[in-house]
């Protein structure tokens, strides 16, 4: 029994020194760290962010922007201790990328005010100057892609896959339904209370379309589910935070794209002059940070309704549209 | 494998069965000793011997369960090796377990057909097994309903049950190990009966005991064993008890107490109109009345399963009474919990010892003193004293001879005579003024019963009211000064202990109503 | 809104709980195969999971169906050895080693995803709907019942089959007696060990093959840790079931049911909060379980067996 022991606390030795190797990279190098729910390819919120920060490395180059990630850090308490070992590390910017993390990193940052955090979908930097929140405006998505909706479906039937009443997936969905019904067309939303049940998912999406909604959209990791009985029963997806088209390259209409590019150049930009948080930023139309990526490629679509589309946004940007009423 | 058509098989009849110099060692114990046996057919063997003598493991060696590390078995003078009980079952050896090996769930016939080819493999084919099965009743007058369930059975046909499953295996030769612990002593003249109706057919019968009138009355021939080496073998002729319980022993044995005339007192326990329901929520206890007197023992008879376990736990405290009263010295504790029933001077044996009467993985000390750990002198504000436990636990061993390598030694492995010594022990350390003994000497061997009997008599002498629940006709007639016969949960009546016969207690104990005398 | 009382609504809506209850079956039959001879496997999560993975994997590679149920198959037995090893052989405790199986399977199936699929997301073409002649084509009827993928029509198959070999076979009362009390059926020359193997072998192989009909007759495609649960609830519903394959049916098709009708319910917009809705199915099967006793809870479920010294 001890024998056994022994040999686990050395497995579990061994197995630390080797993760601890990356901490003596060099000082030159940009470090970020990133703190996720889900992962890194999970065609939604957590793939954004990867993206964004792949793209910013290639253009600094891999010698000097150095990425390490933890994934499925769906567990909060488990969260915390990835946070604060980054931040140990001397990670010049850890980015934990959910709303969730919050408490943690009120509770973390104010222990390393060299480092630099970023809490997505969160709602406030606690007054504190190492922090800074970025999320979403994904109602102005919502309200567009709600039109893109209610102009292509056939019958004005329109179904909403969602996994939680709440985050980004409810602001999405809220401005989904107003813009669809500013359009007159009738939708129909679920939710699964689940970001993983990929069976439920399917099931709420089959459930739509039995219903006659043709048209279908929602959001989280579990939408592969959906996506899947869509492409069998060739519908229409309206793809949201990650570019969804290879899931059903016949099926998927339209994404909306999180790119997060612009913000953390800006969040990066402020850290060289000094400056580690103290700021919120949005992902906006405006900004550049949220983008219609059509499937051009594999379907052909009416120019008018990209038109439409393109014209609406810089309506949200312009203020002419308000894609959440007020209340 | 018994024949299709004809359960009895059409093998080679068995005429003998010889086990020579059987020898079996288990770790730290020698559990047969070169033990020799011999049973021809149309004989009744009985294997006499107590607890841990090696009987058991004697027969587990013939049904294949275990196999010996030397020695040898012959059937017809050949020999023969069981590497599995299907070897023992193909050669003709049924075994009928002291605790039935039955499946409870499954009805009569499912468990005869149990893990015999059908011949309509592999699906089941009960109504040929119905019908063979019934033939085989019919032969030796065995009642069934070979539709029912086992648990809707008692006891009596449960047994049956297990005679019938292995004579439909085509058993010649068939252990019975303690076959008659359960029964009634009416059931018990049915089931002699149906032994004998056996032997006449030709069978071999190994017939396994403690109990020496039935072994008298039933046997041709007796092996006696003891601490694992065969100690005897008699014809049953001029064979008295006492030179039975001699060799059993290995020294002379009292199996008649002098039960000296005491002083009767105050009524120091007293039940009235008693209900308690069982587990299954249905009325077990159905309005009992009792008066237990200072310095007599109440001996409460009947069959298992008739209330004396709910009886014995709503006393305890253990069980909520539906209806009725307690009074312990006059006072009522209907609803006083074990603690409380403690303090007012009772005792309790309970009649599962290793489940509810000590704690297997605690030492010796610590189980002695788990009712009074509270107080001085094994504690003084929270904390234990080791040196007085100690003595305290030593005296006690030594008093009641409980047999034990250490005061630490772990209560799991003492042997059950001295586990309920132990119990006995503790339980009188406080000089009760109420004891309920359930069971006492169940599973017990002869030496500690007989032990266990002097102090309970002693007890008595010094004035506790005992309430002796027990299944042993001879246990109750020799020690209760009273005996209350239990049946479906009502007394059938209340009759003077010295003078009762077992005739007259077998009948109340099967419901007959006696008219009640105080 | 629409009406949930129309006819096709109705249909609809038992028609999906008919599909959602398919790995339930499948699971479910296992597990109930498992406890029937005294084994309490908990490793069925992780087993689906080892089955949804090879399903896929075989069939994203050779896209041959049979092959792929073959495989699921194959990882469920292998996994079922692995199981019975440890419980029935090396008599460890049941409940820990089975959700230790489960940490075990889908810890590896993840680990297989990424380095085998590079952990993306693909689909293949699963089992498709195979409409019955005749019967396929009554209204309503037709498309609910007889307009399913193979898979489904054999879950349901599964259950006669079951109740066949549990109850009409001498091998399903060494089964029960097994699960019931092994001494006995030791003593009358059963191999307690060898049936606990077959069983938990049984079980888990079927629980692989529910895993695959979630990856390649259903959805369609892999996700790690995509089963979400259902092998517990497989477990569950065993328990609810009473041991009983027809039990097992009633169970997975009232919890599929109730999640059929409760997610119609949003989609028709009939006003009840989503987590609600949700808990629905869940709260049933609690409440069940608290008024579900049985005669037939095999009285040697999780308890190794070993032939007693007295």
């Amino acid at each position: 029994m001890s024998k056994k022991f022994s040999i686990m606390i050395l497995f579990v030795c061994v197995v630390m020194t080797l993760l601890s190797v990356p901490v003596l990279a060099e000082d030159e190098v940009f470090q970020v760290a990133m703190v996720m729910p889900s992962k890194i390819n999970d065609y939604s919120f957590s793939q954004s962010m990867y993206e964004a920060l792949k793209v910013l490395q290639s253009e600094a180059g891999e010698d000097s922007f150095e990425i390490v990630y933890s994934e499925d850090m769906f567990n909060v308490a488990d969260a915390r201790e990835a946070i604060r070992d980054y931040a140990d590390m001397g990670f010049d910017l850890v980015i934990a990328h959910g709303s969730q993390y919050g408490t943690s990193i009120q509770e973390i940052a104010p222990d390393y005010p060299e480092t630099a955090f970023a809490w997505g979908n969160g709602t406030d930097f606690f007054g504190l100057d190492n922090v800074s929140v970025y999320q979403a405006s994904a109602e102005q998505g919502g309200y567009v892609f709600g039109q893109i909706a209610a102009a292509v479906s056939e019958n004005g039937k329109l179904g909403v896959c969602g996994p939680v009443e709440s985050g980004d997936a409810k602001t999405y969905i809220d401005g989904f339904k107003n813009g669809a019904a500013e359009a007159g067309a009738e939708v129909s939303v679920t939710y699964t209370s689940s970001f993983s049940d990929v069976s439920l998912m399917s099931a709420a999406a089959e459930t739509h379309m039995d219903e006659g909604a043709m048209v279908l959209t929602g959001t989280s990791q579990s939408i592969p589910g959906a996506v899947s009985v869509v492409k069998e029963r060739d519908g229409l997806w309206l793809g949201v935070q990650w570019d969804t088209i290879p899931l059903a390259p016949e099926n998927v209409l339209v994404s909306l794209v999180y790119d997060w590019t612009p913000i953390l150049d800006e969040i990066i930009g402020n850290m060289a002059e000094g400056v580690y948080g103290g700021a919120a930023y949005d992902l906006t139309f405006e900004n550049g940070g949220l983008q219609i990526l059509w499937n051009t490629e594999n379907l052909d679509i009416d120019q008018e309704l990209i038109d439409m589309a393109d014209d609406l946004a810089q309506k949200i940007v312009d203020g002419e549209i308000v894609p959440l009423p007020a209340g | 494998m018994p024949d299709k058509n004809n359960p009895a098989g059409s093998k080679q009849p068995m005429n003998r069965l010889q086990m020579i110099d059987i020898t079996k060692q288990f770790p730290g114990v020698l559990a047969n000793d070169h033990v020799n046996l011999d049973v021809s057919a149309g004989e009744i063997l009985a294997l006499l011997g107590e607890n841990g003598a090696g009987k058991s493991t004697l027969m587990k060696q013939l049904y294949g369960l275990y196999q010996p590390d030397s020695g040898k078995i012959l059937i017809n003078e050949k020999e023969c090796h069981f590497s599995s009980p299907t070897d023992a079952i193909h050669a003709g050896i049924g075994m009928i377990h002291q605790h039935f090996m039955l499946v409870s769930n499954l009805t009569v016939r499912e468990n005869v057909a149990l893990g015999l080819k059908s011949s309509k493999q592999p699906f089941l084919d009960l109504n040929t097994v119905e019908k063979k099965m019934m033939e085989i009743c019919d032969t030796y007058n065995l009642k069934l309903n070979p539709r029912a369930f086992i648990w809707q059975l008692s006891v009596g046909e449960q047994q049956r049950v297990e005679i019938v499953k292995t004579l439909y295996r085509g058993a010649d030769l068939l252990i019975l190990d303690e076959p008659t612990a359960v029964l009634t002593p009416q059931e018990v003249d049915e089931f002699f009966l149906i032994l004998k109706k056996m032997a006449q057919e030709k069978h071999l019968i190994i017939f396994i005991s403690h109990k020496l009138n039935e072994v008298l009355a039933i046997s041709d021939r007796v092996t006696i064993l003891r601490d694992g080496r065969s100690v005897g073998q008699r014809e049953n002729k001029n064979l008295t008890k006492t030179e039975l319980a001699q060799m059993m022993v290995g020294r002379p044995v009292v199996l008649q107490y002098d039960r000296e005339a005491t002083v009767v007192g105050d009524v120091k326990l007293k039940i009235e109109d008693l209900w308690v329901k069982n587990d299954w929520n249905e009325d077990q206890v159905k309005g009992i009345s009792l008066e237990i007197r200072s310095g007599e023992i109440l001996g409460l008879a009947g069959v298992s399963g008739n209330g004396q376990r709910e009886l014995a736990e709503a006393l305890a405290g253990l069980r909520k009474c539906s209806k009725g009263h307690i009074e312990i010295e006059k006072k009522d504790m209907t609803k006083a919990s074990p603690y409380e029933r403690i303090l007012a001077g009772q005792s309790y044996i309970p009649e599962e010892r290793n489940k509810e009467g000590i704690v297997r993985e605690f030492d010796i000390m610590e189980n002695f003193i788990l009712e009074d750990h509270d107080k001085i002198p094994y504690s003084k504000h929270l904390i234990l004293n080791f040196s007085n436990i100690a003595t305290a636990t030593r005296k006690a061993v030594d008093d009641f001879s409980v047999k034990t390598p250490t005061l630490t030694t772990k209560v799991k492995n003492l042997s059950g005579g001295n586990i309920q010594k132990l119990i006995l022990a503790r339980e009188l350390n406080r000089n009760p003024k109420i004891l309920i003994a359930a069971q006492p000497t169940r599973g017990v061997d002869i030496g500690a019963t007989e032990y266990i009997h002097r102090r309970l008599l002693k007890q008595r002498k010094e004035g506790t009211a005992t309430l002796l629940i027990s299944e042993d006709l001879d246990e109750i007639r020799a020690l209760s000064d009273r005996i209350a016969v239990i049946f479906e949960g009502r007394i059938m009546g209340i009759v003077d202990g010295p003078t009762a016969t077992a005739e007259k207690l077998g009948l109340m104990m099967a419901g007959a109503q006696e008219e009640i005398q105080i | 809104m629409g009406n949930l009382f129309s006819t096709a609504t109705i249909f609809g809506i038992i028609g999906m709980a008919i599909r959602l209850a398919m790995p339930y079956l499948y699971a479910g039959l296992g597990e109930l195969f498992n406890q029937a001879a005294g084994c309490f496997n908990l490793g069925v999560e992780g087993i689906m999971m080892m089955g949804a993975f090879s399903a896929f994997y075989v069939v994203y590679q050779t896209g041959n169906l049979l092959l792929g149920i073959i495989a699921a198959a194959v990882v469920g037995l292998l996994m079922g050895l692995i199981m019975s090893l440890i419980s029935v052989t090396f008599k460890a405790a049941q409940g820990i080693s089975g959700i230790g199986l489960t940490m075990f399977g889908v810890g590896l199936s993840s680990l297989l995803f990424k380095t085998l699929l590079q952990g993306t997301v693909l689909s293949v073409s699963g089992f498709t709907p195979i409409k019955i002649p005749f019967l396929g084509d009554i209204p309503y009827i037709g498309e609910t019942f007889f307009q399913n993928n193979l898979m489904v029509y054999l879950a349901y198959c599964l259950i006669p089959v079951c109740s066949i070999v549990l109850y009409k076979t001498t091998l399903g009362l060494k089964i029960r007696s097994v699960g019931q009390n092994p001494q006995a059926a030791d003593t009358l020359g059963v191999s307690v060990i060898k049936i606990r193997y077959l069983c938990v072998c049984i079980g888990s192989i079927l629980a692989g093959i529910a895993g695959a009909t979630f990856s390649i007759a259903n959805i369609n495609m892999f996700q790690e840790k995509m089963t979400n649960g259902t092998g517990y609830i497989a477990v569950a519903l065993v328990y609810f079931s009473g041991w009983k394959p027809k039990g097992v049916l009633f169970g997975a098709l009232l919890f599929s049911f109730v999640n059929a009708l409760q997610l119609r319910m949003q989609v028709l917009g009939i006003n009840i909060p989503s987590d609600i809705a949700m808990m629905l199915p869940y709260i049933l099967t609690i409440v069940t379980l608290i008024f579900v006793q049985s005669r037939d809870a095999p009285a040697a479920l999780s308890v190794p067996y070993e032939r007693s010294e007295n």
